[in-house]
């Protein structure tokens, strides 16, 4: 029996040792398929990215690009970090701590220039702005891990609230309790409280000072250096997709419902309208769909410093890669 | 003197394999955010120890009540579905409802019908329930028939019958039962935390958000010495109750 | 409600009948007349119905057709009765509890107090030979010892009936030989009829007054013939020509009923 033990403790480590070992970043040059890991069931916010597949800005780039879907939980910086995948979706704060914790991934595309993460409480409630709602009793459904949720406690403190873990996606909770309260997104789960009856509004944490670029592109250091030209040619053809499905989102949003059959018609093209203003910005319409700016991202990075969320943060040009210029890294 | 030849064994495999795996992650080069070292673990462990010390008070309660519960309801099921062959067919195909059931997909439904913290002793119960009813009907089935034939003789009523025949000749059968429910009990709070909050399951949610992987093992090593306490304390239980004349527990 | 002090139950057979789901016929239309205080013992082939009459006579089972009558006219054959016992073939003793509280079980099924129930047991286990077992476990004792507990807690009501199926068919010869001195030796000393089924034809002469041999399946009478041998039995006894005599007439009772 013990020699069982010993066995499986030293077939373990052989095992896990090879994991670490495991050669990344070593995928054959363009033309072969590329998983693109998202880090949530098909919705409006992704709506660009089958676009361009739709649309064959992948195709016409030279790629082979297989989109993937994730869910509660899919932890998309991991799956970058370790080679598993090669491109994935992350938000902005999320790939900061990530390099802090010695995960190289870059950023390479935004797609919310505004952060769409918001509170949504009940309009009856009388609830004038968040600092009041984050005073007020009742409860509040949020992600405590996540770093917006440390800088609203930071700024105004959660008082009297009794905070409850997010309902991820589901808004029954919301829906039955009138002093309920939950993180959302502003195009998601207030679409689809008012679809239900509800009455739902919801108030930006953009709006409070916290807004990291969120569902970005990203990959690792290591593959950047590597395959410059396709990670150049994934902004492109990523760009072209988010243009088409800002145009015209109906082709996208029929496959998505495809994908996703748990997505209403009706919710999901409100979303799309909702989303336009995140994405589409004066910023954008210089520099194009998807550009970011080192400043954006140092304020970020000192934010998370400031909440103790990492130790040491890196020059601002380190987080992402501005391919399309000329001179692009 | 037993006791320690008992417990050296396996403390001295632990810290060797701790050991070997220190040297292992060292020397593979695996990233901290992959697989922490051990040494790292430790480390967080005194770091954040007061948080998770709190934690995992929290989550060993509401898994002791879901377990005492689910302990009590077996025995008392059991006892139900080995009374007539009628009811053993029509109701135990639905105890095994709670063996199948996916605690994950109905969490959320429980954190909707109870409060937050009820929530996960209900997972803790559901989780735990079904190995106690098995076990205990298992024990309750196989009585001798010769003994059941000589508490007939005797005019024993069924009442006699259960209190002084079968219930404690199934004693063996529910310590089992207990063993089984016991590590489940810990399992299934954990889960129902992942939903609705507390312990170390939120404990586990929240470091995975924030990337610390450090913690996240932190976390699941005391839910699993919470696990094994619970095993001692029942075969503690079991050697007390056996070991006058039970073949388990005689060396 | 008459109380004639009579030595033991009498057992009345009449015409019974008992067949099985599974269309095995155990006895059909079987007689047997056994006066109170009488030892008989009961021999048969394998599956003869040997232990079907037992149970029968204890009332654990009940016949197709036919009556068995224990004891006298207007007694009932239902079980809850503190005059009857039951010997088995292995002791089926609880193993949770010592040999004192295992004795006492049937007196605690009939509700006695618990003062008496300690006399008694203290008793039964002393002319068993184990007083000093009294709080040993059911796993510490060796199978004659187990066994001689199942007797005492048979004997531990007084019965005027006690019932026997093999109980020492699984212990080897010397403690068997023990054993069976020691049950006639209670018997003597009580007043009781004891019915005892066993396999072996020198248990049945050593043990017995009269013994009854059964045939095959379904079980009918092939010989029934008193034991010519003085009754008290010793152990030396068994090597005397009148023992082989006897049992030289069962076994070929036996062998007659096996065809």
């Amino acid at each position: 029996m013990r020699i069982c033990s010993w066995l499986g403790i030293v077939g373990l480590i052989g095992l896990l040792a090879a994991a670490g070992c495991k050669d990344r970043g070593s995928t054959p040059s363009a033309g072969a398929k590329i998983t693109f890991q998202l880090n949530w069931k098909p919705e409006a916010e992704f709506g660009g990215f089958y676009a361009a597949a739709q649309v064959g800005a992948f195709r016409r780039h030279g790629l082979d690009v297989e989109i993937a879907p994730g869910g509660s939980g899919t932890p998309t910086v991991q799956m970058v970090g370790s080679g598993t995948v090669d491109f994935a979706l992350v938000s902005a704060d999320e790939l900061i701590v990530a390099r802090a914790r010695g995960n190289p991934v870059v950023a390479l595309f935004a797609v919310y220039q505004t952060c769409p993460q918001g509170i949504m409480v009940h309009a009856s409630r009388g609830l004038k702005s968040l600092p009041r709602l984050l005073q007020s009793d009742g409860t509040l459904a949020i992600q405590r891990g996540l770093p917006y949720a440390e800088f609203l406690e930071k700024k105004y403190g959660f008082g009297r609230l009794k905070i409850v873990p997010a309902p991820n996606g589901d808004i029954s909770l919301f829906l039955h309790n009138p002093g309920f309260a939950q993180q959302c997104f502003i195009t998601s789960e207030p679409i689809q409280a008012k679809r239900a009856g509800s009455d739902p509004r919801t108030f930006l944490i953009a709006d409070a000072g916290y807004n990291p670029y969120t569902t970005v592109l990203v990959t690792r250091d290591d593959y950047l250096q590597a395959h410059a030209q396709t990670a150049r040619a994934m902004v492109l053809a990523c760009r072209e997709g988010w243009r088409a499905y800002l145009d015209d989102p109906r082709a996208a949003d029929a496959l998505m419902q495809k994908l996703n059959p748990t997505l209403d018609g009706e919710v999901l093209s409100a979303s799309a309208e909702a989303q336009r203003s995140l994405i589409e910005t004066t910023q954008t319409n210089q520099h194009g769909l998807g550009a970011m700016t080192a400043d954006r991202w140092k304020t970020l990075a000192d934010q998370l410093m400031e909440l103790k969320v990492i130790d040491s943060a890196v020059p601002a040009e380190r987080y992402f890669a501005d391919l399309d210029s000329p001179a692009g890294k | 003197m037993r006791a320690w030849g008992r417990i050296l064994p396996p403390a001295i495999a632990f810290v060797v394999g701790a050991l070997m795996l220190e040297m292992a992650v060292r020397w593979s080069g695996v990233p901290s955010y992959l697989l922490p070292r051990p040494s790292a673990v430790c480390q967080t462990l005194v770091d954040d120890g007061s948080e998770l010390l709190a934690a995992l008070w929290t989550t060993a309660r509401e898994a002791l009540i879901g377990f005492a519960l689910s302990a009590i309801a077996g025995v008392l099921i059991a006892l139900l579905l080995s009374s007539a062959r009628w009811v053993q067919r029509a109701f135990y195909p639905y105890a095994v409802f709670f063996q199948t059931v996916p605690i994950i997909a109905i969490a959320p439904l429980l954190v909707i019908w109870f409060r937050f913290d009820l929530a996960v002793i209900v997972c803790a119960f559901i989780v735990s329930l079904f190995p106690m009813i098995a076990n205990t009907l298992s024990g309750l089935l196989s009585t001798d028939p010769a003994l059941r034939d000589l508490f007939r003789l005797y005019g024993a009523g069924r009442l006699s019958t259960m209190w002084k025949l079968r219930l404690p000749s199934a004693v063996p059968n529910i310590l089992t039962g207990l063993r089984i429910s016991g590590g489940l009990a810990v399992i299934g709070a954990i889960v129902g935390e992942f939903i609705a909050g507390g312990g170390l399951g939120s404990v586990v949610d929240e470091a995975r958000t924030q990337q610390r992987t450090d913690k996240v093992f932190a976390a699941v090593l005391l839910a699993s010495v919470l696990g094994l306490a619970l095993f001692g304390l029942i075969n503690l239980m079991s050697w007390l109750t056996l070991r006058r004349w039970h073949a388990s527990e005689q060396d | 409600m008459t109380t004639v002090r009579s030595a033991g139950l009498p057992i009345h057979i009449r015409g019974v009948r008992r067949a099985f789901d599974n269309g095995v016929v155990a006895l059909d239309g079987l007689d047997l007349d056994v006066p109170a205080g009488q030892f008989i013992a009961i021999l048969g082939p394998s599956g003869c119905g040997k232990s079907t009459l037992l149970r029968l006579a204890a009332g654990l089972d009940k016949p197709q057709s036919g009556s068995i009558a224990v004891g006298g006219a207007g007694r009932g054959h239902k079980p809850g009765r503190a005059d009857l016992a039951y010997v088995f073939q292995d002791a089926h003793l609880l193993p949770w509890r010592n040999v004192l509280n295992n004795v006492a079980l049937p007196l605690e099924l009939l509700h006695v107090g618990r003062r008496q129930r300690a006399e008694c047991s203290r008793r039964a286990i002393e002319r068993v030979g184990l007083a000093d077992a009294a709080n040993r476990y059911p796993n510490q004792l060796s199978g004659g010892m187990k066994m001689r507990v199942s007797l005492a807690r048979a004997m531990v009501t007084e019965p005027k009936l006690l019932l026997m199926d093999e109980p020492f068919a699984a212990l080897d010869e010397i403690t068997r030989h023990k054993l069976d001195e020691q049950l006639r030796g209670l018997w003597s000393a009580a007043e009781m009829t004891v019915v005892f089924v066993t396999h072996s034809t020198s248990e049945a002469v050593f043990l017995a007054d009269r013994a009854v041999v059964l045939s095959r399946r379904p079980g009918r009478i092939v010989e029934d013939h008193p034991i010519d041998l003085p009754a008290e039995r010793v152990s030396e006894l068994r090597g005397t020509s009148a023992f082989a005599r006897e049992t030289r007439v069962l076994y070929e009772a036996l062998e007659r009923g096996g065809n």
